[in-house]
Protein backbone atom coordinates (compact mmCIF):
# COMPACT_ATOMS: atom_id res chain seq x y z
CA UNK A 1 0.00 0.00 0.00
CA UNK A 2 2.58 2.52 1.16
CA UNK A 3 4.94 1.39 -2.71
CA UNK A 4 2.18 1.87 -3.99
CA UNK A 5 1.03 5.30 -2.54
CA UNK A 6 4.50 6.39 -3.43
CA UNK A 7 4.45 5.50 -7.17
CA UNK A 8 1.03 7.35 -7.85
CA UNK A 9 2.11 10.30 -5.78
CA UNK A 10 5.46 11.00 -8.12
CA UNK A 11 3.45 9.94 -11.05
CA UNK A 12 0.57 12.39 -9.94
CA UNK A 13 3.07 14.73 -9.03
CA UNK A 14 5.39 14.74 -11.99
CA UNK A 15 2.61 15.31 -14.22
CA UNK A 16 1.88 18.14 -12.23
CA UNK A 17 5.12 19.16 -12.69
CA UNK A 18 5.33 18.47 -16.66
CA UNK A 19 8.80 16.24 -15.45
CA UNK A 20 9.64 12.93 -15.92
CA UNK A 21 8.96 10.75 -12.69
CA UNK A 22 12.55 10.38 -12.16
CA UNK A 23 13.23 13.60 -11.43
CA UNK A 24 10.77 14.00 -8.82
CA UNK A 25 12.95 14.72 -5.33
CA UNK A 26 11.74 12.85 -1.87
CA UNK A 27 11.84 16.55 -0.02
CA UNK A 28 9.89 17.97 -3.33
CA UNK A 29 7.33 20.76 -1.57
CA UNK A 30 5.75 24.25 -2.50
CA UNK A 31 8.46 26.85 -1.82
CA UNK A 32 11.54 24.34 -2.05
CA UNK A 33 10.74 23.26 -5.96
CA UNK A 34 11.10 25.73 -8.34
CA UNK A 35 8.45 24.04 -10.85
CA UNK A 36 5.90 23.49 -8.41
CA UNK A 37 3.82 26.44 -9.17
CA UNK A 38 0.25 27.70 -8.87
CA UNK A 39 -0.51 26.21 -12.63
CA UNK A 40 1.28 22.98 -11.19
CA UNK A 41 -0.63 23.20 -8.36
CA UNK A 42 -3.62 23.40 -9.65
CA UNK A 43 -2.70 20.30 -12.31
CA UNK A 44 -1.64 18.78 -9.10
CA UNK A 45 -5.25 18.72 -7.09
CA UNK A 46 -7.03 18.01 -10.60
CA UNK A 47 -5.26 14.93 -11.34
CA UNK A 48 -5.20 13.79 -7.67
CA UNK A 49 -9.06 14.17 -8.02
CA UNK A 50 -9.41 12.31 -11.30
CA UNK A 51 -7.28 9.40 -9.86
CA UNK A 52 -9.49 9.12 -6.30
CA UNK A 53 -12.43 9.62 -8.54
CA UNK A 54 -13.89 11.99 -6.35
CA UNK A 55 -13.87 15.92 -5.24
CA UNK A 56 -11.39 16.57 -2.28
CA UNK A 57 -12.45 17.86 0.66
CA UNK A 58 -11.18 21.42 1.89
CA UNK A 59 -9.19 19.57 4.97
CA UNK A 60 -7.58 17.20 2.29
CA UNK A 61 -6.79 20.04 -0.25
CA UNK A 62 -5.48 22.21 1.92
CA UNK A 63 -2.74 19.23 3.72
CA UNK A 64 -0.99 19.21 0.51
CA UNK A 65 2.37 20.77 0.52
CA UNK A 66 4.62 18.17 -0.23
CA UNK A 67 5.02 14.94 -1.68
CA UNK A 68 5.06 13.46 1.60
CA UNK A 69 1.77 14.90 2.13
CA UNK A 70 0.44 13.52 -0.63
CA UNK A 71 2.28 10.29 -0.46
CA UNK A 72 0.01 10.26 3.05
CA UNK A 73 -3.40 11.03 1.92
CA UNK A 74 -2.47 8.68 -0.77
CA UNK A 75 -2.69 6.26 1.89
CA UNK A 76 -5.40 6.94 4.03
CA UNK A 77 -7.26 6.64 1.18
CA UNK A 78 -10.01 4.51 0.60
CA UNK A 79 -9.58 1.81 -2.37
CA UNK B 1 10.75 52.59 1.34
CA UNK B 2 8.92 54.01 -1.05
CA UNK B 3 8.54 57.97 -1.18
CA UNK B 4 4.72 57.48 -1.21
CA UNK B 5 2.64 60.45 0.90
CA UNK B 6 -1.09 59.41 1.88
CA UNK B 7 -3.50 60.47 -0.94
CA UNK B 8 -0.79 60.29 -3.38
CA UNK B 9 -0.18 57.97 -6.32
CA UNK B 10 1.47 54.61 -4.71
CA UNK B 11 4.17 53.57 -6.65
CA UNK B 12 6.77 50.56 -5.68
CA UNK B 13 8.91 48.36 -8.06
CA UNK B 14 10.09 44.56 -8.03
CA UNK B 15 12.78 42.42 -9.72
CA UNK B 16 10.03 42.91 -13.32
CA UNK B 17 7.12 44.95 -12.65
CA UNK B 18 6.20 48.18 -11.31
CA UNK B 19 3.28 48.97 -9.09
CA UNK B 20 1.37 51.92 -9.55
CA UNK B 21 -1.86 53.40 -8.56
CA UNK B 22 -4.38 53.42 -11.45
CA UNK B 23 -6.22 56.46 -12.08
CA UNK B 24 -9.76 56.74 -14.32
CA UNK B 25 -7.06 56.86 -17.26
CA UNK B 26 -5.90 53.35 -16.78
CA UNK B 27 -9.42 51.95 -17.45
CA UNK B 28 -8.78 50.29 -20.85
CA UNK B 29 -10.82 48.15 -22.82
CA UNK B 30 -8.58 45.30 -21.24
CA UNK B 31 -9.07 46.21 -17.79
CA UNK B 32 -12.48 46.49 -17.94
CA UNK B 33 -13.01 43.13 -20.33
CA UNK B 34 -11.50 41.45 -16.90
CA UNK B 35 -14.78 42.96 -14.66
CA UNK B 36 -16.42 41.01 -17.78
CA UNK B 37 -15.22 37.66 -17.60
CA UNK B 38 -16.15 34.33 -16.18
CA UNK B 39 -13.27 32.90 -15.41
CA UNK B 40 -11.13 35.97 -13.73
CA UNK B 41 -14.60 37.02 -12.04
CA UNK B 42 -14.88 32.98 -10.65
CA UNK B 43 -11.66 33.34 -9.61
CA UNK B 44 -12.93 36.34 -7.40
CA UNK B 45 -16.09 34.27 -6.56
CA UNK B 46 -18.35 36.71 -8.75
CA UNK B 47 -20.51 36.37 -11.75
CA UNK B 48 -19.44 38.06 -14.72
CA UNK B 49 -20.04 42.18 -13.20
CA UNK B 50 -21.51 43.65 -16.76
CA UNK B 51 -19.91 46.93 -16.48
CA UNK B 52 -18.93 49.69 -18.92
CA UNK B 53 -16.16 52.22 -18.96
CA UNK B 54 -18.31 54.53 -16.73
CA UNK B 55 -18.19 51.83 -14.35
CA UNK B 56 -14.77 51.03 -14.22
CA UNK B 57 -13.76 54.37 -13.67
CA UNK B 58 -16.14 54.40 -10.82
CA UNK B 59 -14.62 51.53 -9.31
CA UNK B 60 -11.05 53.22 -9.42
CA UNK B 61 -12.16 56.48 -8.41
CA UNK B 62 -12.96 54.93 -5.16
CA UNK B 63 -9.41 54.06 -4.47
CA UNK B 64 -8.03 56.81 -2.33
CA UNK B 65 -4.48 56.43 -2.01
CA UNK B 66 -4.68 56.43 1.57
CA UNK B 67 -6.56 53.51 3.30
CA UNK B 68 -7.72 51.45 0.14
CA UNK B 69 -4.82 51.12 -3.15
CA UNK B 70 -5.75 49.60 -6.12
CA UNK B 71 -2.19 49.18 -7.68
CA UNK B 72 -1.67 47.52 -11.60
CA UNK B 73 0.56 45.03 -12.59
CA UNK B 74 3.11 46.92 -15.72
CA UNK B 75 5.65 44.66 -16.82
CA UNK B 76 8.69 47.00 -16.95
CA UNK B 77 8.89 48.44 -20.19
CA UNK B 78 5.03 48.06 -20.81
CA UNK B 79 2.66 50.67 -20.73
CA UNK B 80 -0.47 48.36 -19.94
CA UNK B 81 -1.05 46.86 -16.67
CA UNK B 82 -1.57 42.73 -16.91
CA UNK B 83 -3.68 43.07 -13.45
CA UNK B 84 -3.92 44.65 -10.25
CA UNK B 85 -3.68 44.21 -6.53
CA UNK B 86 -6.50 45.65 -4.34
CA UNK B 87 -5.76 46.70 -0.60
CA UNK B 88 -8.18 47.74 1.64
CA UNK B 89 -6.85 48.66 4.97
CA UNK B 90 -9.64 48.05 7.50
CA UNK B 91 -10.12 48.86 11.52
CA UNK B 92 -8.07 46.55 13.76
CA UNK B 93 -4.72 47.52 12.00
CA UNK B 94 -5.65 44.70 9.23
CA UNK B 95 -5.34 44.53 5.18
CA UNK B 96 -7.16 42.50 2.68
CA UNK B 97 -6.28 42.15 -0.42
CA UNK B 98 -7.32 40.90 -3.70
CA UNK B 99 -5.33 40.15 -6.97
CA UNK B 100 -6.05 39.24 -10.40
CA UNK B 101 -4.15 39.02 -13.02
CA UNK B 102 -6.64 39.26 -16.02
CA UNK B 103 -3.46 38.74 -18.42
CA UNK B 104 -3.91 34.91 -19.15
CA UNK B 105 -0.33 35.13 -20.93
CA UNK B 106 0.92 35.71 -17.15
CA UNK B 107 -0.81 33.21 -14.92
CA UNK B 108 1.77 30.46 -13.81
CA UNK B 109 4.52 33.10 -13.99
CA UNK B 110 5.05 33.86 -10.01
CA UNK B 111 3.56 37.61 -10.97
CA UNK B 112 1.45 37.02 -7.56
CA UNK B 113 4.11 36.30 -5.21
CA UNK B 114 6.55 38.55 -7.07
CA UNK B 115 4.51 41.72 -6.45
CA UNK B 116 2.70 41.00 -3.27
CA UNK B 117 6.01 40.44 -1.71
CA UNK B 118 6.37 43.82 -2.46
CA UNK B 119 3.22 45.11 -1.37
CA UNK B 120 3.37 42.78 2.10
CA UNK B 121 6.59 44.95 2.20
CA UNK B 122 5.32 47.91 2.34
CA UNK B 123 1.91 46.73 4.60
CA UNK B 124 4.01 45.69 7.22
CA UNK B 125 7.10 48.49 6.96
CA UNK B 126 5.09 51.74 5.88
CA UNK B 127 1.62 51.32 6.64
CA UNK B 128 2.43 49.65 9.73
CA UNK B 129 -0.69 47.18 9.57
CA UNK B 130 -0.48 44.17 12.37
CA UNK B 131 -2.02 41.44 9.60
CA UNK B 132 -3.33 40.95 6.02
CA UNK B 133 -5.36 38.38 4.94
CA UNK B 134 -7.52 36.87 1.93
CA UNK B 135 -10.36 35.05 1.21
CA UNK B 136 -10.47 32.24 -1.63
CA UNK B 137 -13.06 29.47 -3.06
CA UNK B 138 -11.68 26.18 -2.07
CA UNK B 139 -11.87 25.38 -5.93
CA UNK B 140 -9.29 27.98 -7.08
CA UNK B 141 -6.08 25.74 -6.49
CA UNK B 142 -4.36 28.53 -7.47
CA UNK B 143 -4.62 31.16 -5.17
CA UNK B 144 -4.74 28.51 -2.76
CA UNK B 145 -1.07 27.57 -3.98
CA UNK B 146 0.28 31.19 -3.62
CA UNK B 147 -0.99 31.94 -0.18
CA UNK B 148 0.39 28.55 0.76
CA UNK B 149 3.76 29.92 -0.80
CA UNK B 150 3.64 32.89 0.99
CA UNK B 151 3.04 30.97 4.13
CA UNK B 152 -0.41 32.02 5.07
CA UNK B 153 -2.17 30.03 7.71
CA UNK B 154 -6.04 29.01 6.53
CA UNK B 155 -7.59 30.38 9.54
CA UNK B 156 -11.41 29.12 8.88
CA UNK B 157 -13.24 27.32 6.37
CA UNK B 158 -16.68 28.82 5.15
CA UNK B 159 -19.00 25.94 4.63
CA UNK B 160 -20.36 25.61 1.36
CA UNK B 161 -20.32 29.94 1.60
CA UNK B 162 -19.70 30.73 -2.23
CA UNK B 163 -19.96 29.22 -5.97
CA UNK B 164 -16.58 27.81 -7.37
CA UNK B 165 -15.32 28.38 -10.73
CA UNK B 166 -17.37 24.96 -12.18
CA UNK B 167 -20.57 27.09 -11.00
CA UNK B 168 -20.89 24.55 -7.65
CA UNK B 169 -21.43 25.41 -4.05
CA UNK B 170 -18.01 25.33 -2.45
CA UNK B 171 -16.41 26.31 1.34
CA UNK B 172 -14.41 29.96 1.10
CA UNK B 173 -11.50 29.51 2.87
CA UNK B 174 -9.71 32.38 5.26
CA UNK B 175 -6.12 32.96 5.24
CA UNK B 176 -3.71 35.08 7.36
CA UNK B 177 -0.47 36.32 7.76
CA UNK B 178 0.36 37.78 10.88
CA UNK B 179 3.98 40.72 10.99
CA UNK B 180 6.41 38.24 12.59
CA UNK B 181 4.93 35.31 10.15
CA UNK B 182 6.59 37.71 7.41
CA UNK B 183 9.30 39.00 8.90
CA UNK B 184 10.09 35.50 10.34
CA UNK B 185 10.38 34.20 6.09
CA UNK B 186 12.13 37.60 5.39
CA UNK B 187 14.77 36.70 7.82
CA UNK B 188 15.15 32.41 6.48
CA UNK B 189 14.60 33.55 3.29
CA UNK B 190 11.50 31.08 3.12
CA UNK B 191 9.18 31.60 -0.02
CA UNK B 192 11.51 34.01 -0.98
Amino acid sequence: MTAAADETARRLLATALQVDGGEIDGEAAIGRTERWDSLAHMRLMLGLEEHLGRTLTSEEMLSIESLGDLIALLNGAPG
Amino acid sequence: MSSWQPGTILKLETEHYLLRSLTGEDASEAYISWWNDPDVQASLGFEPRGWDWSHAVRHIQRFDNRRNFHLGIFPKGESLPIGFVSVFIEHGNRALTNTVIGNRAYWGRRVVLEVRERIFDFLFDEIGVAKVYGRVESRNFASIFNYKAQGFTCEGVLRQHGLGIDGKRCDTLMFGLLRDEWKSQAKTGAFR
